[in-house]
């Protein structure tokens, strides 16, 4: 009888069994009618609070939840109408008058009015908020003469409003109570559930599973055809792409190289190569931080910076490290910024040519006199040999700096590759204990935050190795002071190709943000910038009013196991069961 | 009186242990490198009198004996702090993540003590059988791979290539109440497969090993000398003297059941206390990797705790020694 009684429980849990895959998969989490977007990261939203951003993920939440005064456009993310219908200027440039629309109101019904815009820009300038607080130069005040007008007035010509500010607009009703308290405190408000002015917000949140947003009822734009984002945290790569080619998601978001490449030749499967936003970066310390800064001192000596540029093979970079989904960086301005980034004109480039690096530094007087394979400097006897901490938590630094290793070793100079985390090299970024380093700089779609982080003020805080350049200087002010958006360009190219000759880092590459997604599902997507931007909210959120799903979409569903082995695995337990219950007998039968 | 001392000589040891275990959390991740606010400079655009001002505000700029006496204090009022990353309370933080890997790392460990048990005692009991060389091989193979290539495996098989079961998290978005209940399972099949598979084969090794020397003692050629059936000897002589080294693996293993399983809950993103000890110490978040080391090394030293009263009591020759 206890025999049958442990039979009867197995076949009740296998049943059971049996039900959970079933019904798990064949239920559709879009049968209640809802247009659902599944969206597949590999980063987790860390903070829903706009002031406390930090990772891939906070942005891209806060990008879809909160609206700018005015935003990046599609095609080169100049600045386009947002909350703001637009802004106009005083000829000498220190009073803009800004107009909001009509009628806007915040998820919770509340009027949105230039108030709530001048909270939020007062907020960030008194708090310091540190991500924001860049765009508020020249002591501006701001002036609500009423509900839909925002008078910005600075003492100083300012650009601010065309950069335009990267700033969210936050109600005021929800954060005035947290006026005057430090920042620990106010990076600590979870903000959830948030009451934002986008076309959604974040209404379930559950740490490292995903985040739901559903759609804002009080939207001022276009109503989305998607009723919810569903976003799915996947902490291995390879089950983000299983999950997409078995259409449990709809979009994966920061694929790496590899697998995009796979992935993307799957059947359904579309894959966007963004363009780069970022930029790997060999940067040369001159020294200065502090009393631990001791870089090599041949490191000043421009020819030995330029050899060692001639010896770096960026295209193999791009193809052995980031199986061709970069480009050869260039200049400090990443490519993204597409109106400001300066492609440097082939005859002014400096060519990859490593015997012309080798004549470069033996002609300066660099050779080996022990004949140990590296060379020493003339003047203080030295070996060119380079100590590169390389960030392991940068896609493609440790993989570059081995490769860059053999490229200088054929040249005559030494490499000790360190390989360490980001918590580690900020440690060599402000000591200056190291003699080049390989990280990595983003920026905004505004020149302006890069160019200043090269300026010689910036030793010891922003600045990679403490370079010094007095003309680069002067240009970075010259554009900072430049209102006009056309001479300021000029300027501003003036600056990278200075930096491009001077050599204070090798701008290594540009690697892409890597997105796929299902082809059978959604379409409209609306990339930013230009037709090989981001699929996803990232400088707006404007793909997500566009998105619509294909017709005859099937929509996402868990996969199951199909009913023919089910029955087959039936059958197998039944008989190993029968078996059990035969031998039981027979050694009941004996004993 | 020899029981009593017995128990609580093994609570003062576990006590100081723990003890230990509370001042080494402390300075063991303050020796890793870097600053746990200097390393959200780049990302969140901070100057250097931004990272002094805010590591004065999380009192990170206190001398060392100081935040120890702090960590102390707080540790011993059950406030564990905020998380020095996202601000939220780690608290809060650990109690999201515990259910999930109690769920995956308990069911694991309970379902292959079951198999892993029953395949040593049968592999045993029909020493040099097709059966017995099959599970040793098995279990041998089982035992020797990395969970994680395995966990890839039944990933690309199960879920990527035959569509059987989901790719990975812990559940869909918008399921609630029994369907939720069903859909995690679904989630948690394999995962949960994959870690029963890898202790499966320990359990069976030790179990078999264990029974064989039992085997060859003279209190079991004297039951079957006497005519006690086969099952009856291997029920109540050789099994209950074989189980004592297994029991010890199992009560163990359960012990680890709160530290979590790091490379199957990465494999399969499962959301438990494994991943969120991997982040933390990546980013230095020092409030939440105190807590959850403490957390469970706790339940390891209980567990040891268990194993040391249960072994004394099943076994009188440990406890006079």
């Amino acid at each position: 009888m206890r025999v049958r009684r442990w039979i009867g429980t197995a076949l009740a849990c296998f049943l059971l069994l049996l039900n959970v895959n079933l019904v798990a998969g064949a239920q559709s989490p879009s049968s209640s009618g809802d247009v659902v977007l599944r969206v597949g990261v590999v980063s987790d939203l860390i903070t829903a609070n706009p002031f406390a951003v930090s990772a891939g993920s906070d942005w891209t939440v806060a990008t879809t939840e909160y609206d700018m005064m005015l935003k990046f456009s599609n095609q080169d993310l100049s600045p386009v109408p947002s909350l703001a219908t637009g802004c106009t200027h005083t000829t000498d440039y220190m009073t803009w008058t800004c107009t909001l629309r009509k009628g806007l109101k915040w998820s919770d019904g509340v009027p949105l009015t230039s108030a709530d815009v001048a909270f939020s820009y007062r907020f960030i300038i008194d708090h310091k908020i540190p991500q924001y607080r860049s765009y508020f130069v020249s002591n501006p005040v701001f002036e609500t003469p009423n509900a839909t007008t925002l008078i910005w007035k600075a003492d100083a010509p300012t650009f601010a409003l065309n950069m335009p500010p990267w700033a969210y607009i936050v109600p005021e009703h929800i954060w005035s109570k947290y006026n005057g308290a430090d920042l620990k405190t106010i990076k600590a408000v979870p903000n959830v559930p948030t009451v934002a002015s986008g076309p959604f917000v974040l209404t379930s949140w559950k740490r490292g599973q995903g985040w739901t947003m559903t759609r804002n009822p009080n939207f001022w734009g276009t109503p989305p055809i998607v009723d919810r984002i569903e976003y799915s945290l996947y902490t291995n790569q390879e089950s983000m792409v299983q999950a997409l080619k078995n259409g449990e998601i709809d979009i994966a978001d920061g694929l790496t190289p590899g697998l995009f490449k796979s992935v993307s030749a799957s059947p359904n499967v579309t894959g966007q190569q963004v363009v780069s936003d970022w930029w790997l970066n060999l940067a040369f310390n001159f020294g200065g931080q502090g009393p631990n800064a001791d870089p090599l001192p041949a490191l000043h000596d421009l020819v030995v910076r330029k050899a060692i540029e001639m010896a770096i093979n960026k295209q193999a970079i791009v193809d052995k490290v980031y199986q061709g989904t970069a480009q050869p960086g260039d200049t400090i301005i990443r490519q993204a910024s597409t109106y400001w980034h300066l492609d440097i004109p082939a005859s002014q480039e400096i060519p990859y040519a490593p015997a012309g690096a080798i004549k470069l530094l033996t002609d300066a007087g660099y050779v080996d006199t022990n004949g140990d394979g590296i060379r020493e400097d003339p003047k203080t006897g030295q070996e060119l040999r380079l100590r590169i901490p390389a960030s392991q938590d940068t896609t493609g630094a440790v993989d570059s700096g081995q490769l860059i290793a053999g490229f200088l070793k054929v040249i005559g100079i030494a490499v000790d590759l360190q390989p360490v985390t980001d918590a580690k090299m900020n440690d060599f970024w402000a000591a200056g204990n190291f003699d080049a380093y390989i990280w990595y700089w983003s920026g905004d779609p505004d020149p302006n935050y890069q160019l200043f982080v090269f300026t010689s003020a910036q030793c010891g805080a922003w600045e990679d190795g403490c370079w010094k350049d007095p003309k680069f200087d002067a240009l970075y002010q010259a554009q900072s002071t430049t209102m006009g958006r056309a001479a300021r360009l000029k300027i501003v190219q003036q600056a990278q190709l200075e930096a491009y000759n001077q050599i204070p880092s090798v701008v290594l590459a540009y690697p892409s943000w890597l997105e796929a997604y299902r082809n059978d599902q959604f379409t409209g997507w609306t990339p930013a910038p230009g037709a090989k931007g981001y699929l996803l909210p990232t400088y707006n959120y404007d793909t997500l009013l566009s998105i619509h799903p294909v017709v005859g979409a099937s929509g996402s569903s868990s996969p199951s196991l199909p009913p023919a082995a089910w029955i087959v695995l039936v059958i197998v337990v039944a008989i190993a069961l029968a078996g059990v219950l035969r031998r039981r007998r027979t050694a009941d039968d004996e004993a | 009186m020899e029981r009593h001392g017995y128990l609580l000589r093994k609570i003062a040891h576990a006590f100081a242990t723990l003890l230990f275990v509370l001042t080494f959390n402390f300075f063991l991740f303050r020796v890793l490198p870097g600053d746990p606010v200097g390393i959200l400079a780049r990302s969140e655009r901070l100057t250097p009198t931004d990272i002094a001002a805010l590591r004065a505000q999380y009192g990170l700029d206190q001398p060392l004996p100081r935040q120890y006496v702090i960590y102390l204090e707080n540790t011993a009022t059950g406030k564990f702090g905020e998380s020095l990353r996202s601000g939220a309370q780690v608290s809060t933080l650990i109690g999201s993540r515990v259910w999930p890997t109690v769920l995956l790392v308990g069911l694991g460990t309970i379902a292959s003590t079951i198999v892993g048990v029953m395949v040593g005692i049968r592999g045993a009991w029909t020493r040099g059988s097709l059966y017995d060389r099959t599970t040793l091989y098995g279990a041998m193979v089982f035992y020797a791979m990395p969970e994680g290539w395995l966990g890839m495996l039944l990933l690309i098989l199960f879920a990527g290539t035959l569509h059987w079961f989901p790719a990975g998290g812990y559940a869909s978005a918008d399921t609630v109440g029994f369907d939720r209940i069903l859909d995690v399972a679904n989630h948690l099949f394999l995962p949960c497969l994959t870690l029963a598979l890898g202790y499966v084969g320990s359990y069976s090794i030790v179990m078999r090993s264990s029974l064989l020397e039992v085997m060859n003692e003279d209190f079991v050629h004297t039951a079957r000398a006497k005519g006690v059936s086969d099952r009856d000897v291997r029920r109540h002589h050789a099994v209950p003297n074989a189980i004592l080294p297994t029991a010890t693996l199992i009560f163990l293993s359960f012990g680890f059941v709160i530290g979590g399983a790091i490379v199957i809950e990465t494999v399969f993103s499962w959301p438990g206390i494994g991943l969120l000890t991997y982040d933390a110490i990546r980013q230095l978040d020092y409030p939440v990797i105190q807590a959850v080391f403490l957390l469970s090394s706790g339940t390891v030293i209980l567990a040891n705790l268990f194993t040391d009263v249960i072994y004394g009591y099943l076994d009188p020759r440990v406890r006079a020694s």
